[in-house]
């Protein structure tokens, strides 16, 4: 490819054809400051923070959108760039209330930052007086109108990363207003607060309720990690200080996001008043009561022990950790040799080899067979979207009520499936979403895409394909089981079909995070920590195996849910792998189709 | 309920102008309803047409009077003596302030910027129609005539 060459503050920079000057800059190391840009979003050239000197251009340009050319001769600081700079951000401090000091974004303002690197230490311009609104109307975030700089990162977030399309400009000049739909309250909206406008805000406009006023940047730690909801494996960051999760924020780095989340991923974690296990319970006279670990993993030992392979049960969740489900299997598979192996919740059938998520971004077509993502992968379901901003016809086999109907070119009942592998034939790209809900006549029609299609599995919990890969979903009857273990972990259920099912003297152990019926009957409880409090592998739909890291300590005597399980096993008398990355390792390998 | 957003089709976008024109002829001024009907009608974002709708002086959120009086303020009308007289003017004949309609719903007073009428400034707009070299008698004839259709 050959490059484009250009002079930028006398320094020689080459770039790709299409850069634009901002983008050469920045491969040079070369800082030219902005506001409403943003990496992850479409240049707008709104601000004019990044103005420029380009040799024979009579204006100043903005860098952000400004096309570099053979030869160019840039200057980003120069005197009259300087002084334009100023002028910009005098202009902008004087449109609205930004006093600082009282502002919950102080200290990590892009703003306010610049405010400093320009030195500005006084209003030039008569401050507004006028007062905007706060919308407080939606649970998680409010927008404080009076901080708003009018860069619009939040509204090409919502177009153009989530694709929900909420956010508008009414209004123009100094009547400018950010506003949702038609002017309607945000939480009356057709906002799904999912939160990536807030992401992306450069000011205190957009406020994170739970975080706000609990410290600056500088006072918080961040820990990479991995959505723990559903299959899509989202990267995220948790931001911590003094052992307690503040917020969670899309990870920009991440191979499947690249940085936006949903609700589920990014606010319902920090807002779950499920009741916590804390300490190891034994039943005892009917009644459970407090112990110790040991006492408690050689009770399950000897529940375990006392009873024959064929009348033990094995129930996982798909929300647990590789580590976790491979240690299940090791022990009560392998080394217990028990059968009656089952999972929490239903899993989609394999139809193919799982394609990619990104190959929904490219297809032409796309069918979305018995899965409702806008409700249980939202993040799937705004690449769906974005797909469908581009062009790409959407085909819904599911019920009327499916979230992605309205956006849908057609929808299908499941016994219609024909139609739409007819439509996908002649398609060059298509893309095949499906979930637990499809028919086993749909799922066959939908082999005769093959090769052509992607095919992905929309699951709910975030380690569904590691559970199925590790043959843990073995058709479990909770009748035939006398002694039980539960690896219940995070999920939220209330277990009914099972409980309904097992015996009333069978032997029950159950792992879990959160008290629920099935810790009421369970003789033993084992507290596990959740997804903040340990650290693990998981594997996302694609078969990628990520990374889920430890941020803070596990609430009371709560333990990782794979070293609870190497902690029995070691009981029972079985060596099964020592440290975390030994497991991980054996995980992994366990894991990877054949 | 807003349906399913297509945006790929730019012919659609493209529409958006004309169609709140339309809507607003047929409305009197663009209702939530009629907002919505063209955003559905071409699968634009709500929020999408609700900008354009906001952003233009052309189109109204709000219901007016009969005639919508629009006094141009650009620099030309405002040299030659017009926009500032003119306005004080019909302030006071009709009894109002800029932005308020009469009470007998004839008579909404606007003020906009330049109406590319400036050889003939000051200038004004009613309704679509544009009058030229505005002056308070030339206005009192406007009205009267304007009253004349409606007694
Ligand atoms: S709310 Fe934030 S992101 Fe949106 S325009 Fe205002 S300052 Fe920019
Ligand atoms: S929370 Fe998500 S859907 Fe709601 S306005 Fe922000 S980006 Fe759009
Ligand atoms: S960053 Fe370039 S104009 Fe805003
Ligand atoms: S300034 Fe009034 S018409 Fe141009």
């Amino acid at each position: 490819m050959a490059m484009v060459n250009l002079t930028i503050n006398g320094q020689k920079v080459s770039a790709p054809p299409g850069s634009t000057v901002l983008q050469a800059a920045q491969l040079a190391n070369i800082d030219i400051p902005t506001l409403c840009d943003h990496p992850a979003l479409a240049p707008l050239g709104a601000c004019r923070m990044c103005l420029v000197e380009i040799k024979g251009q009579r204006n100043l340009q903005p860098a952000c959108t400004f096309p570099t050319t053979e030869g160019m001769d840039v200057q980003t600081e120069s005197p009259r760039v300087v002084v334009a700079r100023k002028f910009v951000l005098d202009l902008l401090f004087a449109e609205r209330n930004h006093y600082c000091m009282y502002c919950e974004m102080t200290g990590d303002c892009e703003l306010q930052a610049l405010g400093y690197r320009y030195g500005l230490d006084h209003w030039v311009y008569p401050t507004y007086t006028k007062r905007f609104p706060v919308d407080a109307t939606r649970l998680y975030f409010l927008m404080d109108h009076n901080r708003c700089i009018l860069c619009r990162r939040c509204v090409r977030a919502c177009s153009e990363l989530v694709a929900n399309h909420t956010l508008g400009v009414r209004q123009r000049g100094a009547e400018s207003m950010i506003q949702a739909d038609m002017n309607v309250p945000f939480g009356e909206s057709t906002c799904i607060s999912c939160g990536t406008c807030l992401q992306v805000c450069p000011t205190g406009a957009l406020v994170d309720r739970r975080s706000a006023f609990m410290g600056r940047d500088i006072e918080t730690e961040h820990t990479k990690s991995t959505c723990s909801h559903c299959s899509i494996g989202c990267g995220v960051e948790m931001v911590t200080r003094s052992g307690n999760v503040l917020r969670l924020e899309g990870d920009w780095d991440a191979p499947v996001n690249a940085g936006v989340l949903c609700q589920a991923g990014r606010f319902d974690p920090l807002y779950d008043e499920r009741e916590r296990v804390t300490k190891p319970l034994v039943r005892k006279k009917g009644e459970l009561k407090e112990t110790d670990w040991d006492t408690a993993l050689q009770a399950v030992a000897k529940g375990m022990k006392g009873t024959k392979a064929q009348k033990l049960g094995v129930l996982a969740s798909t929300y647990a950790t590789n580590e976790a489900l491979y240690l299940l299997r090791k022990l009560f598979s392998q080394e217990l040799k028990v059968s009656n192996l089952g999972l929490l919740n239903k899993v989609a059938p394999v139809i193919s080899d799982q394609g990619s998520l990104a190959d929904i971004a490219e297809s032409d077509i796309i069918l979305v067979v018995g899965t409702n993502p806008v409700n249980d992968q939202p993040v799937a379901s705004f690449f769906v979207k974005r797909a469908v901003d581009k062009g790409a016809r959407l085909i819904v086999v599911d019920g009327k009520d499916n979230g992605l109907v309205p956006f849908a070119y057609m929808n299908l009942e499941m016994k219609e499936i024909n139609r739409a592998v007819e439509l996908a034939e002649r398609a060059e790209h298509p893309m095949v979403l499906y979930g637990a809900g499809i028919t086993k006549n749909a799922a066959t029609a939908l082999k005769k895409l093959g090769e052509k299609a992607s095919f992905v599995a929309l699951e709910l919990g975030v380690n569904t394909r590691a559970a199925a890969a590790l043959g843990l979903n073995n058709g479990f009857d909770a009748s035939a089981a006398q002694a039980l273990y539960i690896l219940v972990g995070e999920q939220d259920l209330d277990g009914a079909p099972v409980l309904q099912k097992v015996g009333k003297d069978a032997f029950v152990v159950v792992q879990a995070s959160f008290k629920s019926p099935l810790t009421e009957r369970a003789d033993v409880i084992l507290p596990m920590a959740i997804w903040s409090e340990r650290a693990g592998s998981l594997t996302n739909t694609e078969g990628r195996v990520q990374k889920a890291n430890k941020a803070v300590e596990p609430k009371g005597e709560a333990k990782a849910d794979w070293e609870i399980l190497s902690l029995l096993a070691a009981k029972m008398g079985k060596k099964l792998g020592a440290s975390l990355d030994d497991l991980s390792a054996l995980a992994a390998e366990a894991i990877r189709p054949a | 309920m807003q349906e399913g957003v297509q945006i790929a089709d730019p012919a659609r976008r493209s529409m958006l102008l004309t169609a709140l024109y339309i809507a607003q002829e047929q409305y009197g001024y663009l209702t939530k309803d009629a907002i919505e009907r063209v955003a559905n009608r071409l699968r634009l974002p709500v929020a999408d047409v609700y900008s354009m709708a906001s952003f233009y002086s052309l189109y109204r959120t709000e219901p007016t009077g009969r005639y919508v009086l629009q006094v141009c303020e650009g620099l030309s009308c405002h040299l030659v003596g017009g926009a500032d007289r003119l306005v004080d003017y019909l302030q006071k004949k009709l009894g109002l302030e800029v932005g308020q309609t009469t009470r007998d719903g004839l008579f909404t007073l606007e003020t906009v910027q330049c109406l590319a009428s400036c050889g003939t400034s000051p200038a004004m707009r009613v309704n679509d129609a544009l009058y030229e070299n505005m002056t308070p008698e030339r206005i009192d004839e406007l009205l009267e005539t304007l009253r004349g259709y409606h007694v």
